[in-house]
């Protein structure tokens, strides 16, 4: 409990990792249900995976002297740069070929994961110098955020929350019922660009703050797990995005209490929760 | 340009890709009609519908209103094109016919809860409300998915085969319920089906689409003109 309240308290050395955990754990479900219920569950997997790749590119030009930006040296601001680029470049291109053939998207998403899994590897490894931060960072060491990077997480995701929440109704709509959004006047196009939009930038700048496996972890489990349990589109936002936080609550304490990396013991415990609803409710129906 | 037709469609070609299916289509709607296109799957109807709620758009002609101004179109799909992994509730499911009149940002008025449930009773189904929609039959969804086209508070209905693939008394609901909207609100009616024992005897027009043409044609005329194994056919297709 001592420790547990450590946590808590605003002077924690770790306080920043322990923020960002619970930011990605609020907002990233709000994106991922639109993966689960669009059944675009492999490009969550993907496009997390297609950002690393980014990230690990631009700290190869870095290491090698090119940079994206005269006035800084800054490799955070390359590699930030470097995610988007990738992750939009993917989403644009994956998008067309899905509206032009689209029983082959599946394959095509399978070989740009593969693609990018193996780019971000080699890239990694020409990469002369900073090998050991560039790992640290791709796995999502959490531990280790700055100020900067929390407030940035703070604003970003803030804003993406506001509009997910405030234009939830047009987003769900065009997903389910494309031609009942045509029918009743709205912008299908205008609205499934603002959420691939949406979708970029998590991805992007999460991946680059927590890393791609807490990412992928934090967009799809919390939804999956939520709609084992809930009835209603509503409750299914609500809840899925408190098991997020409570996710991000309890694996820090985990991970703070015996030593194990955030990341992966965040989404190790997304996984026991979503077990367990699991379990519980066939026990459940096996109760009636 | 004021006309008596609510919907009129003038040389129209319809299609994907720049590849016709049907071409110079000329028929009109009158406000209070019942329609019936009709026709073999594959035969165009469901992009001849789409057309006119302007879903697809025209390859060639054009489609007028009345008043040059679009109908209210309310607008009921196939329900097997809605993906049931979305754990909606009925209520939920109605509610979105609300979503064009709903500013962003705002809670869903009163009014427009009450207009859904207003709808779910006039279908029958105001008792499931907070059911799971997927846990419907075939006939609950399809009286759910007519509620959730009244809240757009039409003036013509589209139904995209609403009775098929459900089971009698289903459907014998669903075509009273059908009539009532249509003779007591005077709702126009435009109905798909491919199934000739599915077309009420007292419609309006019967649009047969067969060989790549439009008919105006009856139920007689299509039982006289195709024969008995025709029927069973399309029956069976």
């Amino acid at each position: 409990m001592e420790q547990f309240l450590e946590i808590l308290s605003p002077h924690f050395l770790l306080r920043n990792a322990f923020y960002a955990g619970l930011i990605v754990g609020l907002v990233c479900p709000q994106v991922g249900l639109f993966f689960v219920l669009r059944r675009m569950v492999l490009l969550g997997i993907a496009l997390p995976q297609i950002s690393n790749a980014g990230i690990a590119f631009a700290f190869l030009l870095h290491t090698l002297g090119l940079h994206f930006f005269y006035h800084t040296e800054s490799d955070k601001a390359m590699a930030l740069t470097g995610s988007i680029v990738f992750t939009f470049i993917a989403i644009f291109v994956l998008a067309i070929l899905a509206r032009k053939q689209k029983a082959f998207t599946e394959y095509r998403i399978g070989f740009a994961y593969a693609l990018a899994g193996a780019a971000s590897i080699l890239f990694v490894s020409w990469n002369p110098c900073g090998k050991a931060e560039v790992l640290s960072m791709l796995k999502g060491e959490i531990i280790s955020i700055p100020d900067i990077y929390v407030w940035s997480m703070l604003t970003i995701y803030g804003a993406i929350f506001i509009l997910l929440i405030g234009f939830h109704r047009n987003f769900i709509l065009v997903s389910y019922d494309h031609d009942m959004a045509i029918t009743i006047g709205k912008n299908v196009l205008l609205w499934d660009i603002l959420l691939y939009l949406i979708i970029g930038i998590v991805i992007s700048f999460g991946v680059m703050t927590v890393g791609p496996l807490v990412i992928f972890g934090f967009l799809l489990i919390p939804t999956i797990a939520a709609r084992i349990v809930t009835r209603g589109i509503l409750l299914l936002c609500i809840v899925s995005s408190a098991i997020g936080v409570i996710a991000a609550l309890v694996g820090f304490y985990i991970s703070f209490r015996f030593d194990l990396p955030t990341g992966p013991t965040d989404v190790i415990l997304l996984c026991v929760i979503l077990v367990i609803l699991y379990i519980g409710k066939i026990f459940f129906r096996l109760k009636r | 340009m004021k006309t008596n037709n609510c919907i009129t469609l003038k040389d129209v070609s319809i299609g994907y890709n720049n590849d016709p299916i049907l071409s110079n289509i000329n028929f009109s709607v009158k406000p209070g009609e019942y329609v019936v296109l009709f026709g073999p799957n594959g035969s165009g109807k469901t992009t001849l519908f789409k057309t006119i709620l302007r879903i697809i758009p025209p390859l060639r002609g054009s489609i007028v209103y009345d008043n040059d101004k679009s109908p209210g179109f309310g607008y009921v799909p196939q329900r097997q094109y809605l993906d049931e992994i979305y754990p909606f509730t009925v209520e939920e499911v109605v509610l979105m016919g609300t979503f064009g009149q709903l500013r962003s940002f705002c809670p869903i008025p009163k009014a427009s809860r009450a207009l859904g449930e207003r709808c779910l009773k006039d279908v029958g189904m105001l008792k499931t409300k907070s059911m799971l929609f997927a846990e419907l039959s075939g006939g609950q969804k399809q009286r759910v998915l007519i509620a959730r086209a009244l809240t757009t508070k039409p003036t013509v209905l589209l139904l995209d085969e609403p009775i098929t693939g459900v089971d009698i008394t289903a459907r014998k609901t669903i075509t009273n319920l059908i009539t009532s909207l249509h003779k007591k609100h005077q709702l126009t009616i435009i109905m798909v089906t491919h199934e000739l024992h599915h077309i009420p005897e007292f419609v309006n027009k019967i649009i047969h689409i067969h060989d790549r043409k439009l008919l105006l044609t009856t139920r007689e005329k299509i039982i006289s003109a195709s024969g008995i194994d025709e029927i069973i056919h399309y029956r069976h297709i």
